[in-house]
């Protein structure tokens, strides 16, 4: 009780120091800093997802990010070769021909067959896992969580750098506040203690169609994005572990990691910040070891 | 409307300051900040059920019939060329396509139920019903509740997964307790089905009938 007491006024006093720094946010660039994007639930093909993806690319003039990951959702609908050109290829056109690489994660609208388009950097596997400077990202498929799965997740946590930031995405959060679908209570039984025990410091999740910023939960981020080309206005029902939120219009992310500091912003799709903050990176000392 | 200002001096040593009391204490003792009111509390338990036991004679008849479909997956795909990552998403439609209608030409007879079979249905309604009475169940009922989709999908054996329909995540507690599958193939809930889906060609194998509890139904 008093553990849990605790952790609530740290989360508090964290949500505080973050919304404080919103007035005097500014991403530092640093030169060897990891730089990207974070979509969610974008592959509508409509109007919205290109001026999402085209405010992505106005925001890259000044925050010139490398990658972007997708967090699931990448095509809605079909998924014939019109479809990859309509809701991924021509909307991020520009980014794609800046050089800017996606990495996505599977949605419950994609099919497996996704895992084979090139420019998702999939490599033909349903979850994968790679490096960028001092991070370390999991991409899972929250889809289909099979012991394999499960089993490949914990054996990459475990051989990971201690040093290095741990970064996890997939497509169904496991804390929401959103009123459609809620959280994955079932997925987070099982993920949860394995993110703990290896000391996993951000989540990112799509799935609700908006965009919240959950207090950390046993010393962990998450952040669900899925409003870059959805939206379910007002769908956001906000709660005691909400941090921040925003369901209003179509979101992004933006996030630079430089040595122990993640700085994110959450740009929406007519270039407002409707949050920002910096993370320090959790340190693994108290992290149980297998 | 931006709010990009000079410094970040102020946040920082702020945040610092409260990660410093926050490593202070172990975060594998640590309690969370509770769930929003319409969550499910969770308490991070492993399952409690008596796990399933995967050797049973259904399940093992079950695992056979699996084994021999990957076989004849396999013998129809190595007469295909072989799908490497590509920047042409036609080159991947086509694969799979040619690789559904090849099956299903080697198929044509196939019947449901020659996969889940009278035994192994036994076996999957027993492993099934204690997933969904047991300490994880409101979880898992949760998971199947949140994927069902609007309307009633008219699912048929060695046809095509309805490419609309987006699929229901699995409950992962209950698949921890089924048997294992290779990778050509996967387990899919849609409504109150189990389906096995070839996932490469995107393919209904079999499935069994309303042996998901459902609910409600809520939507993609």
């Amino acid at each position: 009780m008093i553990l849990r007491r605790r952790f609530f006024l740290i989360g508090l006093f964290l949500a505080f120091a973050i919304a404080q720094g919103a007035d005097q946010f500014k991403f530092p660039l640093t030169s060897n800093s990891v730089r990207f994007a974070v979509i969610g639930d974008m592959g509508t093909g409509a109007k919205p997802e290109f001026q999402t993806a085209d405010q992505m690319d106005e925001q890259r003039k000044t925050f010139p990010f490398d990658f972007v990951i997708a967090l699931g959702d990448n095509l809605y609908g079909g998924h014939s070769p019109a479809d990859f050109e309509k809701k991924f290829a021509a909307p991020y056109k520009d980014l794609l021909d800046a050089g800017v690489k996606f990495y996505a994660a599977l949605g419950n609208h994609d099919d497996s067959s996704e895992r084979f388009y090139k420019p998702f950097n999939m490599n033909g596997a349903n979850y994968y896992s790679f490096k960028k400077g001092n991070v370390h990202f999991f991409a899972l498929d929250s889809n289909y969580m099979d012991p394999k799965q499960v089993d490949w997740l914990q054996k990459q946590l475990q051989s990971a750098d201690s040093n290095e930031w741990k970064i996890c995405f997939f497509h169904h959060p496991l804390y929401s506040s959103a009123r459609k679908h809620g959280p994955a209570t079932d997925l987070k039984l099982l993920l949860e203690p394995i993110f703990v025990k290896y000391g996993v410091n951000v989540v990112f999740a799509g799935h609700e169609h908006i965009y919240e910023r959950v207090l950390p939960q046993k010393g962990i981020y998450y952040f669900t994005e899925g409003s870059s080309g959805q939206l379910r206005a007002h769908g956001l029902d906000r709660s005691s572990i909400t941090a921040a939120g925003f369901d209003t219009d179509r979101a992004f992310m933006l996030v630079e990691i430089a040595d122990d500091q993640m700085y994110f912003e959450t740009v929406s799709r007519t270039g407002t910040v409707v949050d920002s903050g910096v993370i320090q990176r959790q340190r693994a000392a108290s992290i149980a070891k297998p | 409307m931006k709010t990009r200002s000079r410094s970040a001096v102020q946040v920082r040593s702020a945040v610092l300051t409260a990660v410093a009391v926050f490593v202070s204490t172990p975060i594998s003792a640590s309690a969370g900040q509770g769930s929003p009111p319409q969550t499910p509390q969770v308490q991070n338990q492993p399952a409690q059920n008596p796990a399933p036991d995967l050797k049973s004679p259904g399940f093992q008849e079950f695992s056979d019939r699996v084994q021999k479909y990957v076989q004849l997956h396999k013998s129809v795909e190595a007469t295909l060329p072989k799908l490497k990552a590509t920047n042409e998403p036609e080159l991947i439609v086509a694969h799979q396509k040619m690789l559904a209608r090849k099956i299903k030409a080697v198929r044509a007879h196939t019947k449901r139920g020659d996969i889940f079979t009278p035994a192994a249905k036994e076996d999957f309604v027993k492993a099934i019903s204690s997933e969904f009475q047991g300490p994880q169940a409101p979880h898992a009922k949760a998971t199947i509740k949140q994927g069902a989709p609007l309307m009633k999908v008219h699912l048929h054996v060695n046809e095509i997964y309805p490419e609309s329909i987006p699929y229901t995540s699995v409950p992962p507690t209950m698949l921890q307790k089924l048997p294992k599958l290779p990778e050509e193939v996967a387990y899919r809930a849609v409504s109150s089905d189990l389906v096995l889906l070839d996932v490469k060609a995107n393919l209904v194998v079999d499935y069994l009938a309303g042996i998901l509890p459902v609910e409600a139904q809520n939507g993609q």
